[in-house]
C-alpha cells in the first residue's frame, strides 16, 4: 500500500552518539516513510541498538536530530511515544507480574488522560473510557492471537507469545511507526515465519515498520529497504537484492581475503583435486558402464 | 479436574504410625478433653491473672484452651464424615486438624508453664492442669498420626527432598531446614481443592456478616485482654487457628466471596469498625481503637508511595507531623501563634493536608527524578529535619512558630453542630466516652482513605504506577511520564498523611515534636510505619491496617517486653525480610515478585535458586 | 578562637570523620547498589570495641601512645566483623530480592545493633566516657588537639593507602571490575562473593578508624552516635558521588566544612538571626543535599556504579 509520493515518517539527521572517547554512532542520515518496512541490519557492535536508543529519546544525540512526521522529537521516551514512535527490546521488557491484558492496557496509557481525581471520582467518563481501553486492548489481543490468555500473568507465557504480547503493547499506544529490536531472536522457523506474517499485518494496518535483525531471510523477506550499519556508520542503503550483492556488506559480515592470504591458493588446489577425483571415477564408472 | 473424594485410594499412615481408626479417636478424644479440662481448676491460687481456681467455669486463659479443643473436636468430627461439617475440611486434609492441635497445645502448655513459672513450682499446678496438658497433648498426637492422603506425602516428601538439595549450607543444617520445610508441606494447603458448589448470594452474604462479627469479637478480645500472658495465649492460638483454616482452603473460599461482593464487604467491614466502641465499657480501649485506626490510615497512605510505586519513603511521619501541627497551630489553642484563629474542622483538615501536600511536593520535585535510593536518604533526612526544625523553633533558637519542645498543648475538642467530641455521650444505652467519638471520626476518614485507595489503584494512574515499580524504562516506554506518575503518588501519600494527622492533633489534646522521629519504642514513628505496610502486606487494603493493629498492639500489651522492644522489632524485621518478605496478607503479586513459585498455570515446584539465571533472548 | 581559619580547621576535621564513614557506604553501594542502613551502627559499635580494649583489657593508665593503636585494632575488629557477619547473613541471602527487601533488613539491624549495645554494655544507656587526646597546639590563630592531629594523619595514610590499593592491587582492580559489571567479572574469574566481603571489610576498617577519631576527639561514646553520623556521611558520599572513593572523602569535606561555617556564620545574615549554632547544622546539611541533587545529581566527581538496568 505504497503511495505516489513517499511521505517520511521518520527522518533522522546526521544522528551521531559519542560516549567519552568513544564514537557508537557517526553521522547516519535515515529516512523511514509511511507504509514502509525497512530493516537495519549489521554485525554486532555496529551500533543498531544505540541507534534505536537514539531514536527513542533514551539516548540524547551528541549531534543531529531525530523527527517525526516533521517535528524535531524532545529527548524523552515519554514524549517520544506520545508523539507517535513505538518499540519493543531486545530483551523481553514485559511487566512480569501483570497479566496480559494489563500489559496492553499500560500501553494504551498515552493515548487515555483520565488522571488521578477522574479515578478518584468515578464519573461516567472514567467507565467509559476504562471500558474503551479494554476494548481496544482486547482488539489489539485478538489481532495477534493471545485473546484467550488475557488473565494470564505475562511471566508465565512461552516465549514466542511473550514476544507477540510486546509488539501488541507497543501498538496499544496507536503509533505510525513500530522499533522492532530483534523481534526473532530465540524463535524457530515457524514462530519466525508466524512473525514475517504479522509484520505485514502490521504494515497493512498503516504503521511503518522499522527492525533491527540478523536473520537475513526474515529482514530481505520483510523488507522494502535494508539499511546496513557498520562500527556506527551507514555503510549501504537499497533494495534486499542490491545490499545482498554489496561487497562491503559481505565482506562486513564475513571479512576481506588478506595480503597473500592462501585461500586463493587453497581454493585452486581443491578444485584440480576434485576435477581429478572426477576424471578418475568416471574412467572407472566407464568401465562398468552406466 | 478429577473429582475428589474425601477417601483417596488406600491412605497411608500419617506421621506417626496408628492405625487410622485410633487416630481418629485420639484426635476426637483428644478434643474434648481438651475443652473439657478448661472448666476444672489448674491452680488453687488467683494470683496467676484471670482466676484458674474455679472448678466448672473457666477463666482467663482457660477460655482459650475451650476455644482451641472445641475447634479440635469440629475437625475431628469432619475427619468422620459428618454430614453438615464436610465444608470444614473440602479437600479432606489433615493441615488444619494439626494446626488447630498445635496450636490449643500451644496455649495450654504456655499457660500451665506460665503459672510454674510465675507462682515458682509446679506444686502450684492443681490436677486439673495435668489433664488439659496431657488431653492437648494427646490431640496433637492424633492428629499427627491421622491418615495422610496422597497429595500430602507427596508434598512433603518432595519439600524434604528439595530442601536436601539447597545448595551452600552445612548438612547439618540443610536436614534440619528440609525436615522443616517437609512438615511445612504436611500441613499446608493443598494443591487441588475442590471448588465449593454455587451458594445463593443471600447465602453468601449471610456467610460474610457471620465471619465479620466473628473477626469483630476476636478483635475485641485481644484488644480487651488485661494482661500480658492471655494476649500472648491469644496470639498462639489465633495464629494457629487461621493457618488451619488457609490450609483448609477456606480463607481462599472466603477471599473469593469476598471479591463477588466487594462493596458488601466494605460496608460489612466499616459496620463492624462502628459497631467496636459500643462494645467497650471503658474509653481506655476506644483510645487504643483511635490509634490503631490513625496509625493505620497512615500506613495505609504510606502503602500507596511503597506498596504501589515502589518509593521508599523513609520519613513518612513527618507529613503526620506536619498535618498535626498545622491543626494545631489553626485550632485556637492559647500555646498557638495564631490563637486567636480557629478554623472549623473542615478547614482545618484541609489545611494539614495542603500543607503535608506542599512539603511533599517540595521534597518529591528534586528527588524523585533520580535513582530510588536517594529518595530514601533524602525522606530520611526530611523526617530528621522536621523533628528538628520544629522544635528549634520557639522563638530563641529559631523563630517562634512551633513553641519548640513544649509543643502546643490545649489543643480544643472538636465541636459538630453543638456535637461536643470532648464530652460523652449516651446513645441507645451505650456510652460513647471522649475517645469513641473520636474513633467515630477516623472510621469516616478511614472510609475515605480506603476509597481513595481502592480507586487509584484500580485504574490507570494505579497501572502505571505499578508498571513504573515494575521496569520504569519499559514504563517510559510506553508513554508514561515517570517523574510526574511518582510525584503523584508521593504527593497523594502526603496529603492522607496530613488528613490523619489533623485528626491525631486533637485526639491527643497537644502536640510535641518526641514521637516524630525515624525509629522508637512508641508509634508512629517512620520505621514502624514503614514495617506495618511491610509486615502486614504491601499492596493489599487490609494488610497495612492488620499490620498497624500488630505493631501497636504488641508494645502496648506485652509490657515486660517494653525495654527490649525495639531490639526485638529490629530482630523480627530482618527474619521477616528473610522469610517471608510478602508480609502476612500477600498480595498476589508481591508473593510471585518475592518467590519463584506459585504461578497460575504452572504446578508449584522449587527452582533451583543457586543456579545461574538463564537469559532467553538473543545477541 | 572563632576566627575564619578555625572555623575551617573544625570544618575539615568533622568532614575528614564523614569522609572516612563515607567510604563504607559508597564502596558498598557502588558494588551492590545497597544502602548499607546499619553502616552508622558499624561505626559505633567500633567505637564500643575500642573502649572495651581501653577500659576492659588494658591495665589502668597505659600510655596512650600504646593504647590507641590496641583500641584500633579492637575496634576495627569489632566493625569489621559486624560488616562481615551483616553481608554474609542478612544481605546476602537478599541478593536478588527486590530494592525493598535489604533495605528493610538493614533497617532492622540497625536497630538491632544499637538496642544490643544499649541493653547488654555496661553502663551504655548513657553516653560513656572515651579516652581522650586533649594536648592542645596552637598554630597561628588556630588551636587543634592531638587528636585532630591523630584524625587528619590516619585519614591521609587510610585514603592513600586505599587508592593505591584499588588502582595497583589485583584485587583492587578486581573491586573495580566488579562495581562496573558483577556478571562480566564473575565470567572473567573474578569471585565476586568475597570482592563483596572485602569490601564491606574494608568499609568497617575505616569506619572504626573514625570511630576511635571521634572518641579520642569529643571524649565520649553514646549508642545513639551512629544515626547521625551515619546520615550525614551518606549524604557526604552522595555529594561526592556514589560509588566514587576520592568522591566520598571530598564529599566529607565539604559537606563537615559547609555546616560548621554554617553554623557559625548563618546569624549574621540579615533575616536569619535564630536559625545559626549547632542546632541547626544538620538542617543546613540537608538542605545542601537538596541543593546538589538538584545541580548535579550525579555528585561533585561523577557517580561509579553499575548499571543494572
Amino acid at each position: 500500500m505504497t503511495t505516489s509520493t513517499p511521505t517520511p515518517v521518520l527522518e533522522a539527521r546526521n544522528v551521531t552518539m559519542r560516549f567519552g572517547g568513544l564514537t557508537a554512532v557517526r553521522s547516519v542520515d535515515f529516512t523511514v516513510n509511511s507504509g514502509e518496512i525497512v530493516g537495519l541490519i549489521g554485525p554486532n557492535g555496529a551500533g543498531k541498538t544505540t541507534f534505536f536508543n537514539c531514536l527513542t529519546g533514551l539516548y540524547v544525540p551528541t549531534e543531529g536530530t531525530v523527527s517525526y512526521k516533521g517535528t524535531v522529537l524532545p529527548p524523552k521516551p515519554h514524549l517520544v511515544t506520545q508523539a507517535g514512535i513505538a518499540r519493543t527490546f531486545q530483551n523481553i521488557r514485559l511487566f512480569a507480574n501483570m497479566t496480559v491484558l494489563e500489559n496492553v492496557l499500560v500501553g494504551r496509557h498515552t493515548r487515555t488522560k483520565e488522571g488521578l481525581w477522574s479515578a478518584l471520582l468515578r464519573g461516567p467518563g472514567f467507565k467509559k473510557a476504562e471500558k474503551a481501553s479494554e476494548e481496544r486492548a482486547m482488539e489489539l489481543l485478538e489481532f495477534i492471537g493471545l485473546a484467550h490468555k488475557r488473565d494470564h500473568l505475562s511471566r508465565n507465557l512461552p516465549y514466542g507469545e511473550q514476544r507477540k504480547l510486546e509488539i501488541a503493547r507497543a501498538m496499544a499506544s496507536e503509533p505510525g511507526l513500530l522499533l522492532l529490536d530483534e523481534p526473532t531472536a530465540g524463535m524457530n522457523p515457524q514462530e519466525t515465519r508466524a512473525t514475517e506474517d504479522l509484520v505485514f499485518a502490521i504494515r497493512d494496518k498503516g504503521i511503518a515498520v522499522l527492525l533491527i535483525e540478523h536473520d537475513m531471510r526474515f529482514v530481505f523477506n520483510l523488507s522494502d529497504r535494508v539499511a546496513v550499519l557498520v562500527q556506527g556508520e551507514k555503510l549501504v542503503e537499497g533494495t534486499s537484492e542490491v545490499v545482498q550483492a554489496d561487497e562491503r556488506v559481505i565482506a562486513a559480515y564475513l571479512g576481506e581475503p588478506f595480503e597473500g592470504d592462501p585461500g586463493q591458493a587453497e581454493a585452486a588446489e581443491v578444485e584440480a583435486a576434485e576435477a581429478a577425483a572426477d576424471a578418475a571415477s568416471t574412467t572407472s564408472t566407464k568401465g562398468e558402464g552406466q | 479436574m478429577t473429582d475428589l473424594t474425601k477417601t483417596t485410594t488406600a491412605p497411608e499412615p500419617g506421621l506417626i504410625p496408628l492405625p487410622a481408626a485410633a487416630a481418629r479417636a485420639l484426635t476426637l478424644v483428644g478434643g474434648i478433653a481438651t475443652a473439657a479440662s478448661a472448666f476444672l481448676a489448674w491452680t488453687w491460687t488467683s494470683e496467676f491473672p484471670g482466676d484458674l481456681t474455679i472448678t466448672g467455669y473457666p477463666g482467663g486463659l482457660q477460655w482459650l484452651t475451650f476455644t482451641g479443643g472445641l475447634l479440635i473436636t469440629l475437625f475431628a468430627l469432619s475427619g468422620y464424615g459428618i454430614r453438615g461439617l464436610g465444608w470444614l475440611l473440602p479437600a479432606g486434609n489433615n493441615g488444619p486438624t494439626v494446626l488447630t492441635a498445635l496450636g490449643a497445645f500451644g496455649t495450654t502448655w504456655f499457660t500451665v508453664i506460665a503459672i510454674a513459672v510465675n507462682l515458682d513450682g509446679l506444686v502450684n499446678l492443681e490436677p486439673g492442669a495435668y489433664v488439659a496438658a496431657v488431653a492437648s497433648l494427646l490431640a496433637v498426637i492424633g492428629a499427627f498420626a491421622l491418615p495422610a492422603g496422597a497429595d500430602e506425602t507427596h508434598n512433603a516428601k518432595a519439600a524434604f527432598a528439595a530442601g536436601l538439595r539447597k545448595g551452600g549450607i552445612p548438612s547439618n543444617t540443610r536436614i534440619v531446614i528440609a525436615t522443616f520445610k517437609g512438615l511445612a508441606a504436611y500441613i499446608g494447603k493443598p494443591d487441588r481443592i475442590p471448588a465449593p458448589g454455587a451458594l445463593a448470594p443471600w447465602v453468601e452474604r449471610a456467610v460474610i456478616t457471620v465471619v465479620t462479627a466473628v473477626g469483630l469479637g476476636v478483635f475485641t478480645y485481644g484488644i480487651d485482654t488485661e494482661y500480658g500472658e492471655l494476649f500472648i495465649g491469644y496470639l498462639i492460638l489465633v495464629v494457629f487457628a487461621m493457618w488451619a483454616l488457609h490450609s483448609a482452603g477456606l480463607t481462599d473460599r472466603f477471599s473469593r466471596l469476598v471479591a463477588h461482593h466487594r462493596g458488601f464487604t466494605l460496608a460489612m467491614g466499616f459496620a463492624a469498625a462502628i459497631a467496636f466502641p459500643f462494645t467497650q465499657t471503658d474509653d481506655h480501649y476506644a483510645n487504643i481503637g483511635v490509634n490503631i485506626l490513625i496509625f493505620g490510615t497512615v500506613a495505609l497512605g504510606l502503602n500507596i508511595v511503597v506498596g504501589l510505586a515502589g518509593l521508599l519513603d523513609l520519613g513518612y511521619v513527618a507529613f503526620l507531623g506536619v498535618g498535626a501541627y498545622t491543626a494545631a497551630l489553626v485550632s485556637g489553642s492559647e500555646f498557638s501563634r495564631f490563637s486567636g484563629v480557629q478554623f472549623p474542622f473542615w478547614a482545618a483538615a484541609l489545611s494539614g493536608a495542603a500543607a503535608s501536600l506542599i512539603f511533599g511536593v517540595l521534597i518529591g520535585a528534586p528527588t524523585l527524578r533520580l535513582r530510588g535510593d536517594y529518595l530514601a536518604i533524602v525522606t530520611l533526612g526530611f523526617g530528621e529535619i522536621f523533628r528538628i526544625a520544629v522544635n528549634n523553633m520557639d522563638g530563641v533558637s529559631g523563630p517562634d512558630i512551633t513553641n519548640g519542645p513544649n509543643g502546643i498543648p490545649s489543643i480544643p475538642d472538636l465541636d459538630f453542630f453543638g456535637f461536643k467530641f470532648g464530652e460523652a455521650h449516651d446513645i441507645g444505652g451505650f456510652t460513647l466516652g471522649r475517645f469513641a467519638n473520636y474513633y467515630l471520626l477516623m472510621v469516616l476518614i478511614m472510609a475515605i482513605v480506603v476509597l481513595v485507595y481502592t480507586r487509584a489503584a484500580d485504574s490507570r494512574i494505579g497501572r502505571s504506577w505499578i508498571a513504573i515499580r515494575e521496569d520504569e524504562t519499559a514504563a517510559t516506554a510506553m508513554g508514561i511520564n515517570g517523574f510526574r506518575v511518582k510525584l503523584i503518588a508521593f504527593a497523594l501519600g502526603a496529603s492522607l498523611a496530613g488528613l490523619a494527622g489533623t485528626v491525631s492533633a486533637h485526639v491527643t489534646y497537644s502536640v510535641v515534636p518526641t514521637p516524630y522521629q525515624f525509629a522508637g519504642s512508641t508509634p508512629p514513628n517512620s520505621a514502624f510505619l514503614l514495617a506495618a505496610v511491610v509486615l502486614g502486606g504491601m499492596g493489599t487494603v487490609a494488610g497495612p491496617l492488620l499490620g498497624a493493629a500488630l505493631l501497636y498492639l504488641l508494645p502496648e500489651k506485652l509490657v515486660f517486653l517494653q525495654d527490649k522492644s525495639l531490639l526485638a522489632f529490629g530482630i523480627a524485621l530482618i527474619i521477616l525480610m528473610r522469610f517471608r518478605p510478602e508480609g502476612i496478607i500477600a498480595n498476589r503479586r508481591n508473593q510471585l515478585e518475592f518467590h519463584e513459585t506459585g504461578q497460575l498455570d504452572v504446578p508449584d515446584t522449587e527452582t533451583l535458586a543457586d543456579d545461574p539465571a538463564v537469559t532467553k533472548a538473543g545477541a | 578562637m572563632n576566627t575564619l581559619p578555625q572555623q575551617l580547621a573544625n570544618g575539615l576535621l568533622l568532614g575528614s570523620m564523614y569522609g572516612l564513614i563515607a567510604i563504607g557506604y559508597t564502596m558498598v553501594y557502588g558494588i551492590v547498589q545497597l544502602i548499607n542502613f546499619a553502616h552508622g551502627e558499624i561505626f559505633m559499635t567500633g567505637a564500643f570495641g575500642a573502649l572495651t580494649v581501653y577500659f576492659y583489657v588494658l591495665p589502668d593508665n597505659t600510655a596512650m601512645i600504646i593504647a590507641v593503636p590496641l583500641m584500633l585494632i579492637g575496634g576495627a575488629l569489632v566493625a569489621i566483623l559486624i560488616a562481615v557477619g551483616a553481608e554474609r547473613f542478612a544481605y546476602r541471602p537478599l541478593r536478588g530480592a527486590p530494592r525493598l527487601a535489604p533495605l528493610i533488613t538493614a533497617i532492622g539491624l540497625s536497630l538491632a545493633l544499637q538496642e544490643v549495645v544499649r541493653n547488654f554494655y555496661p553502663d551504655a544507656d548513657r553516653a560513656r566516657a572515651f579516652p581522650g587526646l586533649d594536648a592542645t597546639h596552637d598554630i597561628g590563630s588556630v588551636t587543634i588537639k592531638d587528636a585532630d592531629i591523630f584524625l587528619i594523619v590516619a585519614a591521609i595514610v587510610c585514603m592513600s593507602g586505599l587508592a593505591f590499593f584499588v588502582r595497583r592491587s589485583r584485587t583492587g582492580r578486581a573491586m573495580q571490575a566488579t562495581a562496573q559489571d558483577p556478571d562480566t567479572a564473575q565470567l572473567m574469574g573474578i569471585d565476586t562473593n568475597r570482592i563483596i566481603v572485602i569490601a564491606f571489610a574494608i568499609g568497617g576498617f575505616f569506619a572504626a578508624v573514625a570511630a576511635v577519631a571521634y572518641g579520642l576527639k569529643y571524649g565520649n561514646v553514646d549508642y545513639r552516635m551512629g544515626f547521625l553520623m551515619g546520615l550525614k556521611a551518606f549524604t557526604a558520599a552522595v555529594l561526592g558521588g556514589i560509588g566514587n572513593i576520592y568522591g566520598a572523602m571530598l564529599g566529607g569535606i565539604v559537606l563537615g566544612v559547609a555546616e560548621t561555617l554554617a553554623s557559625a556564620y548563618i546569624d549574621g545574615i540579615p533575616g536569619m538571626q535564630q536559625l545559626g549554632g549547632q542546632g541547626w547544622a544538620n538542617v543546613w546539611a540537608f538542605c545542601l543535599l537538596i541543593i546538589v541533587l538538584l545541580v548535579r545529581p550525579q555528585g561533585l566527581l561523577g557517580e561509579r556504579v553499575a548499571d543494572r538496568a
